[in-house]
This record gives C-alpha cells, structure tokens and sequence, in this order.
C-alpha cells in the first residue's frame, strides 16, 4: 500500500509543477505592471488597434468556421451513418483521415491551390472561363476561415457521427412507425436529441480555429490578416520583456476563451435530460435515399475531394515537379526536388530529432497516463480524479498558451531552467497531449473488473507485482494505442516547437514552417509528404494495435 | 379489417438466412405471440410486418392492402402501413413531454388540436397516466414509461399493434400485472395484435395462439393449451415448460424406457429404433409401494409450494414436481417407485426439431 502512496503523491506532484504552476505564473505575470496588480496591462495591450483587432478576427473566424462546420458536417455525418449512401464506409474513412493531417500541411496545399498569382485551381478557372485575373485569393479572411473549416471540422463530424451511432435506433423507427417521413424523423427526432452533441462539436471547433496557429499564420499572415495566436507568437519574437507581457495578456484572453467554453460544453452535456440517449447498439435502420441516391453520393463525394484529396495531390504533385515555373507537363516530372531534401544532413537531422523526441515523450507520456488512469479508475483515495482533472486542463489549453507559459516560468526564474533544451520541448508535449492516452488507458482499465485485481492480491502478490501480472496483459492494447496517440502529434508538432526550439532543437515542424515562409514551395511539399508518410505509417500501426477501436 | 397475412416470407441477410418460409395468418382481433430464443428470427418476422426490414421473399398483407410483395416490388414504408408499435427500449422521446410523446402520431396525421387533446387524455387514462401529462419521460419509471409508449401506439387508433418484447426491461412483478394490463386493453380495443417475446410465461397467459420459432423456422402455431400438452417436436416440448428427455426404444406397438422392461403404448407410431420419451415433472407420480418405475431418490429442493426432486432411474436422473409438503416424507437414498402420466414421444434425429 506504501508504494501505490508513494507513486501517486508524486505523480500529482509532477503534475501540479508542470501543467498548473506554468499557468499560474502566466496569470500572475499579466497582471503585474511595475509591481502593481491591475488590468493596465490588459488596457495598455488591447488599446492598440492590431491587438484589438486580433481579438475580434479569432472570435469572428472561429464562429464562422464553426456554424459553418456544423451546417456541412451534420447532413454528412446523417448520411454515412443513417442511409444507404453507396461507399459510406469509403467517405468516413475519408473524412476522419483528414483529421490525421497536421493543419499547416493543409494550409500549405491551399496556399498552392489558390493563391492569386500561380494557384493551380485559378490557373484553371482563368483557362476554364477565360478570366484574366485570379477568382480566388486564399490570403483573406474568406481564404483563412476557408482552410481552417476544411481541417477543424472533423472534430465536429467525428463528435456528431459518434453520437448518432450511440442513439437508440428504435427513437427514429417510433417516429416512422407513428407516420413520420424519414425527412420528419429527422427533424422532429434526431435533430433535438443530437442538440447537445451538435453543440459540443461546433464548440470543439471553435476552440480549434481560436487556438490554431499554423493556418493563421501560413494564410492569414502574408495577407496581413491577425488572429491572437499570431500576434503572441510576433510578441515573443521580439524577444524583450515589454513583448512578452503583452503576449500574457492575449495568452489569457485566448486561455479564458477556450478553457471557458470547453467548461460550459462539459455542463452542456453532463445535463440529466440528455443522459437517455443510450449506450444500445441494435443495427440502426437505414434510410433509403432511392432517387437521391446520385445526388447524395455526387455531394459527399465532391466534399471528400475538395476536402481530402485535392490538398492531398497538390502537395504531392508539387513535390514532384522538376520547375515551379513551367506547368503540368509530363516532361515536368521528377524526383529532383526530392534528391536534396533527402541527402540534405539539416533536413534528415530534423526528422530524426522530431522522431526521437516524440518517441521520449510518448514512453514518458504513456506511463504517467498508466498512473492517472489507475488512479482515478481503480482507487478510491479522496482526489483520485485531480491528476485526470490537471491532464485534462492541460490537454485544453491551446497551444500557443502551454508554450508561452513553459518560457517563462522554466527559463530560470523559478529554479528549473530548460529554455532551448529538448526538454522544454518534450514537457510541452506531455502537458497537450497527455489526455488522449489517459482517455483509452482509462476506458480500458474501467473495463478491467476489480475483483479480478483483488484475487492477485488474495494469491499473495504485492500491489506492483499484481500491476506486472494481471493489469498490465489486459490493457496492453490500450497502452500501445495511448503511447501512439501521444507519439504522432508531437512528431509534427508545430505551434509550440516553433516558440521553444533553440538552435540545436529545430523540429521537422518548424523547419516545414520556415522553408514556406521563405517561399520554397517544393522543399516544402518534399517535407510535407515524407510527415504525411510518417503520420499515415503510424496511423496502421494505431489501428492494427489498437484492433481498428482508436485512430488519431 | 385488420387481419394480418405472412406467406413464404423468408429473409436472408448474405447467406444467412434468419426468417425460413413463414407461413401464418393473423385473425381480426386476434392475439399471436411469435415465441422463441434469441436468434430465432422473432424480432426480424415482425420488423418485416412493421416496414423496418424488407422481406427477401414472399407476401405481407395487412387488412386487404398488401404492404409488401417482393415478386411484384411492392414495398410500403413503415409511416405508410397504420400500425401501432411498442419497442422494447420503449423508445419514448425524451425531449418531448407525455402529452407530446402521444400526441404525435396525430398531430403527423393533422388531427385537430382541440380533438388531439381530447384523445391523448382519453389513451392516457386508460393507461392509468392521466395526471402525467406534463411530465418528461426522464421523470418516469421504467414501468410508466412503457405505459406512454403503449398509448402512443393506441392513440391513433392502428389496426394493428406490434409488441417487441415489451415487458423483458421490466422487475418480475410489473412485468406480471403489466401482461394482465395488455390483454385486457386488447380484449376492450378488439384490436389485432402480434407480441414477440422469449418468455413463455407471457406468451402463454396473453395469446390465442403462439407461433414457436427456432433457428428462423415455425415450428408450431397452435393454442397455448396444444403447445403445451402435444408440442410438435422435442424443441417446442423442450423450449416450453420443463421436461426430462429419456433415451428409449421403439419396438412395434411399444415404446420401452432404456435398461428397463417397462413399455409405453406407441400410440406416435414412432418406427423401431432410437426414440426420446418426454415427461413433464409435474405428470409423475411418486409412490414409496407401487408404481411400475423404480427409482432411487437422489436430491430434494424444497421451494415453498412445492418440493423438487431428482430421481434416479437407471442411468437417468428424473425430475419430478411434486404440490404441496411432502419434503419430510421422503429420504435421500430411498427407494421409490413413479408412474409417468401424459408421455410424449419423439422418434429420434429427424424428429428433434424443424429445419429446412
């Protein structure tokens, strides 16, 4: 008993000091202006007008971009799970792909596709419709909420299609039965009981377009469009103190948006009314779609294309053009631009580096996760929920935020100094993405009975030794699938590595962000596709240890 | 008219075949229990009634309308076919009150509001909820839940009321008064009804006649009293009541129990060979003097009511029910001496069950 004290006193410790403390000094710091505890700091911050505007850009797109998730994720996710769209399985496959590729990824094949002056779909609607200047500019405010609604509303579809899956069958076949059309079971039925759920993932989206930073800053920046991750990240370049007190101001104002939505999305869904919709999984009736059938499928299908498949190709196929300059030719193409991006030390360098990190930070990262999990799941301590509940706060604080706190509560002012180190690096991994493990290592141990624990413990075998021979065998998938959900995020990681990497810790991520700000689209593109390899490898292996049941 | 016909309807999901050329015709006002175990294709035959699955094979009729012919393409949605339905989940909205749960499949078919109301509050009284109206369904029990579910399948009066195990979600007393409840709004309604369920109990004390499935076959469609007492096979006998299968022998004109001389009347014409003779425990009589089995009394169980034996016959254990108190007249180890009433016998193999 002595040794399951000791374990879980420190790992609450551990906790507290990297994902609670670092915020808490961040707080403290935007508040203080010469001593004194006040809002001038705030006032001082948001009374210039880029800032201010900064503020209102993040909540306007974010908004945006999450109605309009909503309005496009809902009917599709209706028509994969409920009807008998041909290659339904196909599409959502698809669709929740697009969730594993890294944001600035796509943001970079949109910037290919649309930018004004060399965009391969302008060049195609000029040659189409015979226009002289470009339709489209992706650097706008319409071109950022564009990308960032493509590669955010997954979280929206993967929310809204679980949910239709958990819900009773026999709720809708009640309403078809009482004379209700399949349309009218869908208004009068499904639409009221998904409400929460339709909430909770347009929320979701709106966190993540407010905390992206790699989309903003890939398609809005050239266009001198700024969101507040942005503007922190310009702040904390400058490098002086004055620069970093106004980025914890915006740190904050972005921390008490996020963090305060996702508190109110919790109550939301934690509300008595909505618990009825049932765990029950009797095979779902299919809606016929009959003379809908085509249009429905030309619909989903353009979706997927536009959505996955165009971005896909045109980072591909740019990474394989011999000259930026000259067209689609067949002559064109080649393995040029990938000769020196592969046998370039900086770039293999980078690559390994990303690999080992995330491999550090996965091993670290899975068994803290086993703790916490453990502990909130099979112990009855008073707290045992806390070290779940400081993941999961961390887990929810954008990005941008974790960073921007890591610097300036371990860079020497409070004992520890990490700053440019690979640490600084590996713990703001942990703080982000610890919560995705601790999920399905808990989901996993809660199905492990705790009788099954306490007749190891009847044979005689300590704690530890009952942990080695019973626990561990039964959650081992689980453990596998927590170590990649850790492991493939802070591989391609972006937002954070690019405010802590120092001169020997540059990321694959961050090296990716520089050669597109310097406007070297092919190294780009190279890159790109060798992450998107990477990511997709890692992603079968997820899905064959995890037996298909988790994928990023 | 609401008389409800199934004929050579048969359902394949790939090559499993789940409903196997059912036969049956629903009387007007008639209630049929479709009886069975899990996977026998119960819940599939009435899904087919009700529009929510298509019958591969085979013609459904409701009334004089035909709501389903697969030669001819015919195919009604579920909304189109007039039917009440009452799921086993209940499946009760619940962001819509008592009153609006019930109210629905009126309100669909634009039934004035003022004649709306006045027939929720009439279902709702027969239904004992009268004053729960204004509730949500979060705020009921399960059993009061089950009850607005029954009226919102009555309220727009169907020809014809499907029950998917209604009552399996409910605690043993509830579920007892609530199959009184059923049959008596039946019986008050006239109305057809077909209840799937795998609990003879409810099947045997509600229905006319019960439909027992096995494997996606009938096996029997006949009066509770006939299932009972002349089951067609050893699975209807098995699967209804208790029974001991005893090995036997069929030679000529009788049936003999195995290892011993003692015969039965062959009155089955089971052929020589192989043979099953069933017993229920309740038709065995147990004497200390007479009786043309002897036996050795193995275990007693008493249960209140009645005391359960298990005899030894010789390599057989036979269980037998006996009324009243008798547990103290009886020792373990003693001898006794049964007399088997009402046998049932069962030529062996082919005869075990249905399959095509």
């Amino acid at each position: 008993m002595d040794s399951k004290f000791i374990v879980i006193a420190l790992s609450v410790l551990v906790l507290l000091y990297f994902i609670v403390f670092p915020m808490l000094v961040l707080i403290y710091d935007s508040f203080v202006t010469n001593g004194a505890i006040d809002f001038s700091n705030y006032r001082q911050v948001y009374s210039k007008d880029v800032n201010w505007r900064a503020l209102t850009n993040t909540v306007r797109v974010s908004l945006l971009v999450m109605v309009i998730s909503v309005i496009i994720t809902f009917p599709l996710a209706w028509l994969i799970g409920r009807t008998d769209l041909p290659f339904r399985k196909k599409f959502r496959t698809i669709l929740v792909a697009s969730y594993m590729i890294p944001p600035y990824v796509g943001a970079i094949a949109w910037t290919q596709l649309l930018n004004p002056s060399v965009g391969y779909l302008n060049n195609l609607f000029k040659a189409m419709f015979g226009l002289t200047a470009a339709p489209f500019d992706i650097y706008t405010l319409g071109g950022m909420t564009w990308v960032l609604t493509l590669f955010y509303s997954p979280f929206a579809f993967i929310t809204i299609s679980r949910a239709m899956e958990k819900m009773d069958p026999t709720l809708e076949e009640a309403a078809r039965i009482a004379g209700a059309s399949p349309l009218r079971t869908l208004w009068d039925v499904t639409l009221p009981l998904m409400a929460p759920s339709i909430l909770a993932g347009g929320l979701l989206v709106f966190i993540g377009a407010g905390s992206a930073f790699g989309i903003p800053a890939i398609v809005g920046m050239p266009g001198n469009i700024e969101v507040l991750t942005t503007r922190i990240v310009t702040f904390v370049y400058m490098g002086d103190e004055k620069g970093i007190r106004d980025a914890t101001a915006l740190a904050v104002s972005l921390m008490v948006i996020a963090n305060g939505l996702l508190f109110f999305m919790s109550w939301v869904l934690g509300r008595k009314d909505y618990t009825t919709i049932s765990g029950k999984s009797t095979r779902p009736n299919m809606v016929e779609l009959g003379k809908w059938k085509g249009l429905a499928t030309a619909i989903v299908g353009g979706y997927s294309f536009i959505a996955v498949i165009l971005p896909l190709g045109s980072i591909i196929l740019t990474s394989f053009m011999v000259s930026m300059s000259k067209g689609l030719e067949l002559t064109n193409f080649g393995i040029d631009a990938w000769i020196p991006v592969i046998t370039s030390e900086q770039y293999l360098e980078s690559i390994w580096r990303s690999l080992g990190y995330a491999f550090i930070t996965a091993c670290i990262g899975t068994l803290l996760s086993l703790f916490v999990a453990y502990l909130s799941v099979k112990t009855n301590v008073t707290g045992r929920k806390l070290p779940d509940l400081l993941v999961m706060l961390g887990g929810s604080t954008p990005s941008i935020v974790i960073a921007l706190a890591l610097i300036i509560t371990f860079s020497g002012n409070y004992g520890l100094n990490i700053y440019s180190t690979m640490w600084i690096l590996i713990v703001s991994y942990l703080v982000k993405y610890m919560t995705m493990s601790v999920r399905t290592i808990a989901a996993s141990l809660s199905q492990v009975h705790i009788s099954l624990e306490e007749a190891a413990l009847n044979s005689g075998a300590s704690w530890l030794r009952c942990c080695k021979d019973i626990i561990m065998p039964l959650i081992a998938p689980s453990i596998v699938a927590g170590w990649f959900l850790i492991f493939m995020p802070s591989f391609y990681e972006l937002t954070m590595s690019n405010l802590l990497y120092g001169a020997d810790t540059k990321t694959i991520g961050v090296l990716l962000y520089e050669l597109q700000t310097y406007a070297d689209t092919q190294n780009a593109s190279v890159l790109s596709v060798i992450i998107l390899v990477i990511v997709l490898v890692g992603n079968l292996l997820l899905s064959k240890a995890s037996k298909g049941n988790v994928a990023i | 008219m609401s008389q409800v016909k199934l004929e050579h309807i048969y359902k394949r999901f790939g090559a499993v075949t789940a409903v196997g050329d059912f036969n049956m015709t629903v009387a007007d006002g008639e209630f049929v229990s479709i009886l069975g175990p899990s996977g026998c294709g119960k819940t599939t035959t009435l899904r087919m009634v009700a529009g929510f699955e298509r019958a591969t094979e085979g013609v459904i009729s409701i009334g004089e309308k035909v709501v389903s012919d697969s030669t001819k393409n015919i195919f009604v949605p579920p909304e189109k076919r007039d039917i009440g339905m009452v799921f086993q989940s209940y499946a009760v909205w619940p962001h819509m009150t008592v009153a609006e749960n019930v109210a629905y499949p009126l309100k669909i078919k634009n039934v004035p509001k003022d004649e709306r109301n006045k027939r929720v509050s009439e279902v709702l009284a027969m239904v004992h909820l009268d004053e729960y109206g204004e509730r949500y369904p979060s705020q009921l029990s399960g059993g009061q839940q089950q009850r607005v579910a029954l009226a919102r399948a009555l309220v727009a009066r169907p020809s014809l009321l499907l029950l998917d195990e209604p009552l399996s979600n409910l605690d043993a007393k509830l579920r007892e008064s609530m199959r009184f409840e059923i049959s008596t709004l039946q019986k008050k309604l006239g109305i057809t009804v077909i209840y799937v369920t795998h609990d003879q109990a409810e099947a045997m004390t509600m229905s006319d006649r019960i439909v027992v499935m096995n494997g996606g076959i009938v096996q029997q469609i006949d009066k509770p009293y006939n299932v009972y007492t002349k089951p067609v096979n050893k699975m209807v006998a098995d699967f209804i009541g208790l029974v001991n299968f005893l090995p036997a022998e069929a030679k000529g004109d009788q049936i003999f129990l195995k290892g011993t001389k003692h015969g039965f009347d062959n009155v089955a014409h089971i052929p020589d060979g192989e043979a099953t003779l069933a017993v229920r425990p309740e038709n065995i009589k147990m004497s200390k003097t007479e009786g043309k089995i002897t036996g050795i009394m193995k275990h007693r169980f008493y249960l209140g009511d009645s005391v359960d034996y298990r005899v030894q016959v010789e390599e057989h254990i036979v269980r037998v029910i006996i009324k009243g108190i008798q547990y103290g007249t009886w020792s373990d180890g003693e001898t006794v001496h049964l007399d088997f009433d009402k046998v049932m016998m069962f030529g062996n193999e082919k005869n075990n069950y249905i399959i095509t």
